[in-house]
């Protein structure tokens, strides 16, 4: 079985729709400017993948919510839905609105509770009542993903939208700053220079349809699998990221021959990048033709909740475009790395016609998403 | 969506003042009892810098996953699905508090896990060595009969074998003040589920079925509608005993209160209430 996407929405730092954000990343342009949201001189590290949409003034609450309403619609409208009454919608966010509660608790503004999570934005501008917020850290918009083709496969819906965002907590940017002593000055994803991750901000959205009426699929979601490694709050466990690229296959039903184009979680952080390294390679390693291997965190920095969707739109978009993004940053490859065909010094075509979507997160919880266009 | 798969509780854990059984939700537990004591009840090994919704997750699920004769260390197929909406707002305040006073230099980076709102659904996969699925839900008020549904889809997916289910907010000032609530109820319930099959086979009880889940503005009318007159109705005033707001706990401490119910040798279905969400509950043969 497989579901038809049938619209894409995306916000980042370098761009406010998905032909923006997507044209940006071919042209290898990065959205990593001086941080303008926090007091600088609580913090060391000074830059950001920020949206820019404070225009000068104060940080203010609730800009999440506006990424992910951007997003949403988006993808409603490239979907050509109008308004989403009985559609379920499933948003996958690391941070929820986290940043209004540090805003709240230093005085600075105003916060109810059912501000906290997404429904209540959803419904005011979408009229969509079965709504649902996951905080499920960085692999959250695939988990609501694979929960999104549950439904489709379950119940009496046609139609979901399922999305991811998130804006950068000063909390989170402190504790990354208070780790990482030398604030490292670019994400270089599988690069043996890499120094780190830095946080960028984004949203990303789509609509899922059981069928493809009333329009051809932008491309279709084979499967998604979800698991957690059960090992470390904040590290990476290879059991767990190799089980869920196995369960990820096994639920499409493709072998590893069959993927054309991996597109990498790559944060940019050493241990991240090893492991996630270290297992593709195995799992391809007797395969004729090796994937493509992708990677987009050195333009858009880590945008958390919004990452795995972000990832899964750019691999759609490599497929139907014919060209996959640059890993801009990646002079030197990780010897894991070495033997996948990289698009290191620009833009490589893409004949590929099946993807592999990584998203991992805090807490080993590991989603692997497989997503194919029509040949 | 309901029928296909028939899925039942095996497994309750309350972490809760003044409670000590489900069959003591039905009464009037006093709101006013010591509050629930982790370490008493766990050990003080393992609790050191966990936040206090963690710690009370952690007692509460310890003792469903014991009852439903799950493995103590090893769940390959378990799920995880916790409901906190508030759960992480105190380590947020604290550590922006430990920031303006002290820069980022101040800061500890054993309240990293804390800052991303899934913590206690990982501490929870790594203790107890769950590494099925992992979500949690912070939807509002709706969010423990959500984390329900989120359940039964999963059981109904095969993704999971069986499913460990945590409803729980902790109280502290920060929170009193983000919610405007004199209290938070400080505390929670857990919940295993699995397939009716798979409790037959392995043996355990069946405490109870929940089904026909609803999202809607008015999901009493909708659940009467779907499955008829319930014999106990369980809204947010009606499940509080006076603990405070409920908040994500709110919906698995119903389902454990339905437990209760029928442990207490009713018959008749229950309706569960939480916001704009609605689940049925009935007795198991």
């Amino acid at each position: 079985m497989s579901w038809a996407i049938t619209g894409v929405g995306a916000v980042a730092s370098i761009g406010r729709d998905t032909d923006e954000v997507f044209s940006a990343l071919l042209a290898g342009r990065d959205g990593l400017r001086p941080q303008r949201g926090f007091d600088q001189t609580n913090l060391n590290a000074s830059q950001l993948f920020e949206i820019d949409d404070r225009a000068g003034g104060p940080d203010r609450p609730c800009r999440a919510t506006g990424f992910l309403l951007d997003a949403v619609a988006e993808a409603v409208s490239d979907a050509g839905l109008t308004d989403l009454t009985g559609v379920p919608v499933l948003v996958g966010t690391g941070l929820r609105e986290l940043r209004s509660v540090e805003l709240w608790a230093r005085g600075a503004a105003e916060l109810t509770t059912d501000q906290l999570h997404f429904g209540t934005a959803l419904r005011e501008r979408f009229g969509a009542t079965d709504t649902h917020t996951f905080a499920n850290a960085c692999s959250a918009s695939l988990y609501a993903l694979a929960l999104g083709t549950d439904l489709l496969e379950q119940e009496a819906t046609d139609t979901v939208v399922v999305a991811g965002v998130d804006s950068i907590t000063e909390t989170m940017f402190g504790l990354s700053d208070r780790v990482q002593l030398r604030p490292p000055a670019a994400v270089r994803p599988f690069d043996d220079g890499r120094m780190g991750t830095i946080l960028g901000e984004g949203a990303a959205a789509v609509v899922l349809r059981r069928d493809t009426a009333p329009r051809a699929p932008l491309g279709r979601v084979r499967a998604v699998a979800v698991n957690c490694d059960a090992y470390h709050s904040t590290a990476p466990d290879p059991d767990g990221v190799r089980a869920a690229i196995v369960a990820a296959h096994r639920l499409a039903g493709v072998k590893p021959d069959d993927i054309g184009l991996v597109v990498a979680h790559g944060t940019g952080t050493p241990l991240n990048d090893h492991v996630e390294a270290a297992v593709t390679r195995e799992i391809f390693a007797g395969v004729a033709t090796q994937p493509l291997f992708a990677a987009i965190k050195s333009m858009t920095g880590h945008t958390s909740g919004a990452a795995g969707l972000l990832n899964l739109i750019v691999a759609l978009r490599s497929m139907t475009g014919g060209q996959v993004p640059p890993i801009t940053g990646l002079t030197d490859p990780i010897v894991e790395v070495r033997g996948f065909p990289l698009p290191s010094a620009g833009p490589l075509p893409c004949e590929a016609t099946v993807a592999q979507v990584h998203a991992f997160g805090f807490g080993g919880i590991n989603a692997v998403a497989i997503v194919e266009v029509g040949a | 969506m309901n029928g296909a798969v028939n899925i039942v509780i095996t497994g309750l854990g309350l972490a809760l003042p003044g409670v000590e059984t489900a069959g003591d939700l039905l009464g009037r537990p006093d709101p006013s009892a010591a509050p629930v004591d982790p370490a008493a009840r766990l050990g003080k090994k393992g609790l050191r810098y966990k936040d206090r919704a963690t710690q009370l997750a952690l007692c509460a699920a310890a003792d469903a996953l014991r009852e439903a004769a799950l493995p103590e260390q090893d769940g390959p197929d378990v799920a995880v699905v916790v409901s906190s909406n508030l759960g992480n707002v105190d380590t947020v305040c604290r550590v922006i508090r430990t920031l303006d006073e002290e820069t980022s230099r101040g800061l500890s980076p054993m309240d990293t896990p804390s800052l991303s709102s899934n913590v206690i659904a990982s501490e929870l996969a790594i203790r107890f060595g769950l590494r099925g699925p992992n979500l949690t839900v912070c939807s509002g008020e709706t969010a423990g009969l959500d984390a329900v549904r989120w359940a039964l889809t999963l059981l109904r997916a095969g993704r999971a074998g069986a499913v460990l289910v945590v409803g729980v907010e902790p109280d502290n000032d920060d929170v009193r003040a983000l919610t405007g609530a004199p209290r938070l109820v400080d505390g929670g319930a857990a919940l295993v589920l699995e397939t009716g099959e798979s409790a037959q086979r392995r043996g355990v009880r069946a405490l109870a079925a929940p089904h026909h889940y609803v999202r809607t503005d008015d999901p009493a009318p909708a659940l009467r509608a779907v499955a008829g007159e319930p014999g106990l109705t369980l809204r947010a005033e009606t499940t509080d005993p006076g603990w405070g707001a409920m908040s994500g706990a709110l919906g698995v401490v119903q389902c454990a209160t339905a437990v209760g119910w029928f442990a207490g040798g009713h018959r008749e279905p229950v309706h569960a209430l939480a916001g704009g969400a609605g689940l049925v509950l009935t007795a198991t043969p």
